[in-house]
């Protein structure tokens, strides 16, 4: 096949790039300012100050790039800024201030398990993944969210906390709804 | 729920469980590191620097032809090795960080080995930055331009193992330092015999059982998350600094000497640190330097960032240990000696520190009560990866030979380790048991069921066949007492009340996750309990900035969870006396006549009633009462408390896995500060010692001697799905000086546990492993399998 991009496409399509994120649309001009190479996690810090995110490894190791993507966890490290067009993007920024999870990564303190953030380099990445896994699984079990969570490194270990914060987002998120 | 510890004193703020002060802040994404401020869209002209780096371990360049670099489009300035910018600079070394107190180039550590040239040209590891530094319009061009460079390298031969490296004819890798790679004796770390108590031979002699041992210690790497980084600005003759670096006025007092400008001219900025661990204590700081010269030559605002993989530049030391121990029949230790050779890679750093001065202080706090005792220790240079100080620095090599000896006795007396360790080890101003040692030994004993789990080594039940179940423990003294801290010279507090009694508290100190930030509001919230505020209405001043904070605590040795508190608790007197002065005139009494308590003043002779200490001071001059102290860290010797890990291990014959069951952390604090953050501590120093015991490890290409899993791919760190049930315990027996007498306890937390888990094994499968990390074809091999 010499191209399967029809001429109608190309008129239709509008030119640049532009990405759906936490509700809004941006508009980025491809080439010029974001070199087709870039990829998503640094889109959303260096060009629209989305800095919630990180790049520790930018290998697709450590789980701290981590942002939603059309309701599932996804390594933006790992994903280009153009292949992310068409698709409803939610960085840590786009959760409301009252939302479950953070307070409840904020407030762990209960005894025998630490807290869950020391110095909170990866903790944006664990909460966004946390986010997923409760959207999908709203009580998960500690084998359950062992396995959706082993993707993030935490250097500074608060696992346990971690863990711990996600089971009490899974009972404030119970609460709030009636059964 | 699990248990919460008992505290020794009831206090109102300080021991408490609650959350961290920068909890939503960083849970939410809003808290700003360094790496945060630099963002394109943020700094407008935004240059990005990028170092060549060698690519053997071992090479000098003959000469650089830059000359298509600099041609290539958004190439804005190319600095090389050999401009008077660069060459003019003076030799360096990691003599900068760590003195905790502030150090000049003529005051710095290790002024034997100034090992390291801004750009030099002779390299000597695979990453070693030499030759040219480029400024460009993106980080891309920057690589580009790098390739473009054309190096005429003289490819010299190499050397990776020290004992290759000590042989006569060895590559010598600085020749301009001395004609051998062991590093030269220096003033911290003393000669190569730097203890010898007693007479060790006679010892031995008189010893009714006398063991031998030798240990390993790999070199694993701190892997902090938030990348080394720094921009640089110059404008008005004035740099601006911000980084994620852990001390800001000595990277203040970096720039200032090795650039020759006045301090005042330098401006460090550091906020929140994604994690620290010993990452930044070493002398690979020369980014710092030509940053700021690029940034000086282009009048623009210059970055500089490591990769991943530029971030293995520095970890925990390789340490082979032998060891001796000779004891009588009852138990009683008559001689411990060590022998020891680490490999400090290719720049001294602070080797002297893991080899010498953690060994040294080992020796005064637990071993004053063994007659005899001898420690022998070199540092070899070799064309690996530099390697020091990594969180519990010295000390985790040495407890893997420690807890060796104790165990290996033990079972040779067929005595109960427990035993062995309570009757000979503790510090000299206390009779033996050591109370803080038996305490620690005894709790962790009964969490983990030592007494129904222990059994002869190899002897427990066979489960599904092929596996076996051991428990082992190891101990340590702990090492950040306030004695111990008195190097630092002054810590410096500034406390202010405003008019509305909210507290502005300014105990500067770069905050890299350890939890000090919430120590402190606790400290100052207990200090200052008189006027009945809470931990909410003290807010702590994040950031450090060198124009305007005082000198910062640096953030190491675990101790600033207590030193600015102790120095809180002082000036909190003051703030009450200025306080009152303010407020006896609107009572037509003088200060000695009035009190404050729980944020009401009242006469002493209880005449008159109480009345609101805020509203009178809106009645008075609405000034801020600001009261800054600054004052030496108390030098009692009061000893140490003790520390540490028993683990439970599950070991697969037949595919040499080791399962670690359970951790149970014990850690003798004097004063827990903050016990969430105490806690934290505890459990998340499994990540590194677990990794340390299992899993991490710097693997080389022999033949080439190049490094081989510089990523998070290739090197494991254990994730949560790797880390088994922890159970952390804190305890107050021992005390030190001051208001609460407490010891900094997070960097042991790893120190004890790779040892436990060795013990383990052996108790498990009845064969010794002693050398770290054990992967299962270490497994397999010692249990004399064929892989």
């Amino acid at each position: 096949m010499a191209s399967s991009v029809t001429t109608q496409e190309i008129v239709v399509r509008p030119p640049g790039l532009q990405l759906l994120i936490n509700g809004q649309i941006h508009q980025l001009d491809i080439g010029s300012s974001v070199p087709p190479t870039t990829t998503l996690a640094s889109l959303l810090r260096e060009h629209l100050d989305l800095t919630g995110l990180k790049i520790p490894c930018d290998q697709g190791a450590c789980g701290a790039c981590t942002v939603i993507m059309d309701g599932k966890a996804v390594l933006s490290c790992m994903v280009l800024a153009v292949e992310a067009q068409g698709h409803e993007i939610l960085t840590i920024e786009g959760l409301p201030s009252d939302d479950c999870v953070v307070k409840a990564f904020a407030e762990q303190s209960e005894p025998g398990y630490g807290t869950a953030l020391q110095c909170g380099f990866c903790t944006p990445g664990f909460v966004m993944t946390a986010r997923a896994l409760l959207d999908r699984v709203p009580s998960p079990t500690l084998s359950e969210i062992k396995e959706a969570l082993s993707g993030n490194i935490c250097r500074c270990g608060c696992y346990a906390g971690i863990a711990q914060a996600v089971r009490h987002a899974s009972e404030i998120m119970a609460k709030a709804t009636p059964s | 729920m699990k248990p919460a510890y008992t505290p020794r004193v009831q206090r109102n703020y300080v021991g408490q469980y609650r959350p961290r002060i920068d909890g939503i802040e960083k849970a939410s994404g809003r808290a700003k590191y360094a790496g945060d401020l630099m963002v394109k869209c943020r700094v407008p002209g935004l240059l990005y620097a990028k170092v060549l780096r060698s690519p053997f371990p071992h090479a000098r360049i003959r000469s650089l032809d830059v000359s298509q670099a600099v041609q290539l489009p958004g190439v804005v300035d190319v600095l090389t090795f050999e401009d008077p910018d660069v060459a003019s600079l003076k030799s360096t070394n990691a003599g900068w960080t760590d003195g905790v107190d502030t150090l000049s180039y003529e005051r710095m550590m290790w002024r034997r080995f100034r090992d390291r040239r801004v750009l030099g040209s002779h390299a000597r590891w695979v990453g070693d930055e030499v030759g040219a530094v480029v400024a460009a319009e993106s980080e891309e061009i920057a690589e580009e331009a790098l390739r473009l460079i054309k190096v005429d390298w003289e490819l010299l031969p190499f050397v990776l193992d020290p004992v290759d490296a000590m042989a006569p004819g060895a590559p010598v890798l600085h020749p301009e330092l001395a004609d051998t790679n062991v590093l030269p004796e220096d003033t911290v770390g003393g000669a190569d015999v730097f203890v010898d108590k007693g007479d060790v031979t006679q010892g031995l002699a008189d010893a009714d059982v006398v063991l031998h041992a030798t240990t390993t210690y790999h070199n694993a790497t701190q892997n902090s998350l938030d990348n080394w980084n720094c921009l640089i600005e110059w404008n008005r003759d004035h740099f601006t600094v911000w980084s994620n670096s852990y001390e800001a006025h000595q990277t203040r007092m970096h720039i200032s000497e090795m650039l020759d400008v006045p301090l005042n001219s330098v401006r460090v900025v550091s906020p929140y640190v994604g994690g620290q661990f010993g990452r930044g204590d070493t002398g690979d700081q020369p980014f710092f330097l030509f940053t700021a010269l690029l940034a000086k030559r282009t009048g623009r605002p210059v970055w500089f960032r490591h990769s991943r993989r530029d971030s293995f530049h520095d970890g925990r030391q390789h340490v082979s240990y032998t060891g001796t121990i000779g004891a009588k029949t009852d138990g009683t230790i008559t001689a411990l000696s060590f022998n020891s050779i680490g490999n400090v890679g290719a720049y001294a750093d602070h080797s002297m520190f893991a080899i010498k001065f953690a060994p040294v202080e080992a020796t005064e706090v637990a071993f004053a009560h063994i007659p005899n005792v001898r420690f022998e220790g070199r540092g070899v240079y070799t064309n690996k990866m530099p390697a020091c100080m990594m969180r519990g620095v010295g000390n985790s090599q040495l407890n893997l030979i420690l807890g060796r000896l104790v165990d290996g006795l033990a079972e040779a007396l067929n005595a109960d380790p427990l035993d062995i360790a309570c009757k000979n080890f503790g510090h000299q101003w206390e009779e033996l048991p050591d109370k803080s040692l038996v305490t620690v030994l005894k709790t962790g004993a009964a969490r983990i069921s030592w007494n129904e789990k222990r059994h002869p080594a190899g002897e427990g039940p066979l489960i599904d066949g092929v596996k076996r179940r051991g428990v082992g423990f190891s101990f340590h003294p702990g090492w950040h007492a306030e004695w111990q801290e008195v190097r630092r010279g002054e810590v410096h507090v500034t406390m202010t009340v405003n008019a509305d009694c909210s507290v502005t508290l300014d105990a500067p100190t770069v905050e890299t996750g350890t939890g000090s930030n919430t120590c402190n509001v606790l400290g100052c919230a207990e200090a200052l309990n008189f006027l009945g505020i809470s931990g909410g209405d003290v807010h702590w001043i994040s950031t450090v900035d060198t124009d305007v904070s005082p000198q910062d605590c640096v953030q190491t040795d675990s101790s600033v969870s207590f030193l600015q508190s102790e120095v809180m608790a002082a000036a909190s007197k003051e703030i009450k006396a200025k306080l009152l002065e303010r407020i006896a005139p609107l009572l037509d009494a003088t200060p000695p006549e009035l009190d404050i308590d729980a944020g009401f003043v009242y006469r002493k002779d209880a005449a008159g009633g109480r009345r609101s200490v805020k509203e009178l001071l809106y009645q008075a001059n609405l000034d801020p009462i600001t009261v800054s102290l600054s004052r030496r860290p108390l030098g009692t010797r009061t000893g140490i408390p003790f520390i540490a890990t028993f683990a439970e291990v599950e070991v697969d014959a037949e595919t040499g896995q080791v399962l670690v069951l359970r951790l149970v952390v014990v850690n003798d604090c004097g004063t827990v500060m903050y016990a969430s953050g105490a806690e934290a501590q505890q459990i998340g120093g499994q990540c590194i010692a677990l990794g340390e015991s299992l899993t991490e490890e710097i693997i080389y290409d022999e033949r080439t001697g190049f490094p081989l899993n510089f990523n998070w791919i290739d090197y494991q760190i254990p994730t949560m799905a790797d880390m088994p049930e922890i159970d952390p315990v804190l305890l107050e027996v021992w005390r030190g000086e001051g208001e609460y007498g407490a010891c900094g306890i997070g960097e042991g937390t790893v120190t004890c546990t790779p040892r436990a888990v060795l013990n383990a094994i052996y108790n498990a499968i009845g064969v010794r492993i002693d050398s770290i990390p054990v992967k299962p074809e270490t497994v397999l091999k010692a249990l004399g399998k064929t892989i």
